[in-house]
C-alpha cells in the first residue's frame, strides 16, 4: 500500500513543476501588474478609471474557468486572418499563464484599491510638509504600508491560487490533478486524489506559515 | 524682518466661502497664537500657508519671495522651495506607523536632502534628547502616548531646519498632562526664537508665550494684539463672548 501510494507521488512529481510555476508566474506578475491597475482605477482622468473598472468587472464577473477555455480555444477564433490565428494560437501552458495573471491582476487591483483607502490622508501631507516628492512618498510611505495592511488578503489569494492551479486540467496541462485522474482512471483506485490533495496541503501549509512570519515581520 | 506676508487671503470650499481677505504677518523669532471659533478658517488659512489647500485670491510672501501673488501661485518647483523653508505639526500626529521613532525622523532629511544617514542619525538622537524621548529611538509609534507621539512629530519637523513651524491645534487630542509635555517642548522653542504660527485653543499658551494673538471670527482675522490687548481688552463683542464661552 505504502509503495503504491509512494510510486503515484512519484509520478506526480512531474506535474508539481507545471503547478509550481503557475503560482509563481501568477503570483509574482498579478501583483505588479495589479497593483499598477489599482493606480489606472483611483486615476483621475475617467476614462481610464472607467475602462479599468470595466476590465475588472470582467475578469471578477466570468468564471476563471471560462477564461482559461477562452485563451486556449477560443482566443485564436476571433481571427480569420490566418496570420493572425497563428500568433493567437497559445499553448496549454501560455494560455493558462496568460488567464492566471490576468484574472489575478483583477483581484489584486481591489485588494490594493481597498488597501490604499485604508491610509490615512494625513499620511500624504505629512509627507508633502516634509518635502518628499511623489515618487518618494509612494515608494518610502504609501507603498509598505499598503503591503502591510493587504498582507492577510494577499495571503488569502495564494491560497486560492494554489488550489485554482487545478483548474489548468481542463485544457490538458499536466500538473498534479491531471496526473492523479489519470491514476484514478487507470487503476480504479481513489488513493491518487489522496496524494494530490496531500500535495495541495503542504503547499498551502508552506505559504500560511510563511505569510504568518511575514505579518509577524512587519507588524507595526 | 518679516517671516511670513499675507495679504487678503480668500478661500471657498465650493460654495461655502471660509476665508474672506485674511491679512497679517509674522516678523521673524515670534511666536503668534491664532485663537478663534470652531469653523472659523483657522486650520484652512494654516493650510493654505504650506500648500496643503489652494487659496483662490490673494498674496502670500514667506521671507520675502512669493509663494503666492495676486491669487497666482508660483511654479511647483519654486513652491516647493519656499514651502520647504516651513514645517508643520498636525493636531492628529500623522507619524510614519512603519517606521521606527529615528526612522521618522531621518527618513526626510536623508531622502529629500540626500544627508548622509549617520549624520542625520547623530541629529536626530541629539533632538529626541531636547524632547526627552532619547529612550525611544527604536519603537514604533504605535507604542508611544500622544504626548510623545506629538513630540516625536515636532522633532521630525525639525530636522528639516525650517525656519518657521506650523502647528494646527497640536495638542487637542490630548488630555491636559500630556497637553503640558508638549506646550512645554514649544515654549522651548519659543524661548529660542523659533519662528512659530500655533493655531490653538490652549489659552495658556497663548497668553504665556505668544508675543501676538490673532482672533480669527466670521471668515477674518478681527483682532490682533497682544495678550493685553485680546484677553485683558476686547474690542469686539465677538471676542469677548469667545472668550467668556472658553472660560466658563
Ligand atoms: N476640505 C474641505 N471641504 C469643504 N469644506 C471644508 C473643508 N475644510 C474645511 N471646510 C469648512 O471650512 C470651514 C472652516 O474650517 P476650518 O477647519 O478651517 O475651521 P477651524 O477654525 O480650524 O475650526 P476648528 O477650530 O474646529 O478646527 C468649516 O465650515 C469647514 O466645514
Ligand atoms: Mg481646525
Amino acid at each position: 500500500m505504502m509503495n503504491y501510494l509512494f510510486s503515484i507521488a512519484l509520478l506526480m512529481m512531474d506535474g508539481i513543476k507545471y503547478t509550481l510555476e503557475i503560482f509563481f508566474v501568477t503570483i509574482i506578475l498579478s501583483m505588479p501588474l495589479g497593483l499598477m491597475l489599482t493606480f489606472f482605477r483611483t486615476s483621475k482622468i475617467k476614462i481610464v478609471k472607467a475602462i479599468t473598472g470595466f476590465y475588472v468587472w470582467i475578469m471578477r464577473g466570468t468564471p476563471l474557468l471560462l477564461q482559461l477555455f477562452f485563451f486556449y480555444y477560443g482566443l485564436a477564433l476571433i481571427s480569420d486572418n490566418p496570420l493572425f490565428r497563428e500568433a493567437l494560437t497559445l499553448s496549454r501552458m501560455q494560455a493558462a499563464l496568460v488567464a492566471f495573471v490576468l484574472n489575478y491582476a483583477a483581484y489584486f487591483c481591489e485588494i490594493f484599491r481597498g488597501g490604499l483607502l485604508a491610509i490615512d490622508k494625513g499620511q500624504y501631507e505629512a509627507a508633502k510638509v516634509l518635502g518628499l516628492s511623489k515618487k518618494q512618498t509612494l515608494t518610502k510611505i504609501v507603498l509598505p504600508q499598503l503591503l502591510r495592511v493587504t498582507l492577510p488578503s494577499i495571503s488569502n489569494e495564494s491560497i486560492t491560487l494554489v488550489k485554482d492551479t487545478a483548474l489548468v486540467t481542463a485544457i490538458g496541462v499536466t500538473e498534479i490533478l491531471y496526473f492523479a485522474k489519470a491514476r484514478v482512471n487507470a487503476d480504479v483506485n481513489a488513493s491518487a486524489y489522496l496524494v494530490a490533495a496531500l500535495f495541495y496541503l503542504v503547499m498551502n501549509f508552506v505559504l500560511t506559515k510563511f505569510f504568518a512570519y511575514m505579518e509577524k515581520k512587519y507588524s507595526y | 524682518m518679516k517671516m511670513l506676508e499675507v495679504k487678503g487671503l480668500k478661500k471657498s470650499f465650493g460654495d461655502l466661502q471660509v476665508l474672506d481677505g485674511v491679512s497679517f504677518s509674522v516678523e521673524k523669532g515670534e511666536t503668534v497664537a491664532v485663537i478663534g471659533p470652531s469653523g472659523s478658517g483657522k486650520s484652512t488659512m494654516l493650510r493654505c500657508l504650506i500648500d496643503l489647500e489652494k487659496a483662490d485670491a490673494g498674496d502670500i510672501m514667506v521671507e520675502n519671495e512669493f509663494l503666492m501673488q495676486d491669487g497666482v501661485y508660483v511654479q511647483d518647483k519654486k513652491a516647493q522651495q519656499i514651502c520647504a523653508k516651513m514645517g508643520m505639526v498636525f493636531q492628529s500626529f500623522n507619524l510614519f506607523p512603519h517606521m521606527s521613532v529615528l526612522d521618522n525622523l531621518v527618513c526626510a532629511p536623508v531622502s529629500v536632502k540626500k544627508e548622509p544617514r549617520e549624520q542625520a542619525i547623530q541629529r536626530a538622537k541629539k533632538l529626541l534628547q531636547e524632547v526627552g524621548l532619547s529612550d525611544k529611538a527604536d519603537v514604533y509609534p504605535s507604542a508611544l502616548s500622544g504626548g510623545q507621539k506629538q513630540r516625536v512629530a515636532i522633532a521630525r519637523a525639525l530636522m528639516m531646519n525650517p525656519d518657521m513651524l506650523l502647528f494646527d491645534e497640536p495638542t487637542s487630542s490630548l488630555d491636559p498632562q500630556l497637553t503640558s509635555e508638549v506646550l512645554s517642548v514649544m515654549k522651548k522653542l519659543a524661548e529660542e526664537k523659533m519662528t512659530m504660527v500655533v493655531v490653538t485653543h490652549e489659552m495658556g499658551f497663548a497668553k504665556e508665550a505668544a508675543s501676538k494673538i490673532l482672533f480669527m471670527c466670521d471668515k477674518e482675522i478681527i483682532a490682533e494684539g497682544t495678550k493685553e490687548d485680546i484677553f485683558d481688552h476686547p474690542k469686539d463683542r465677538r471676542i469677548k463672548e469667545f472668550i467668556d464661552s472658553i472660560l466658563s
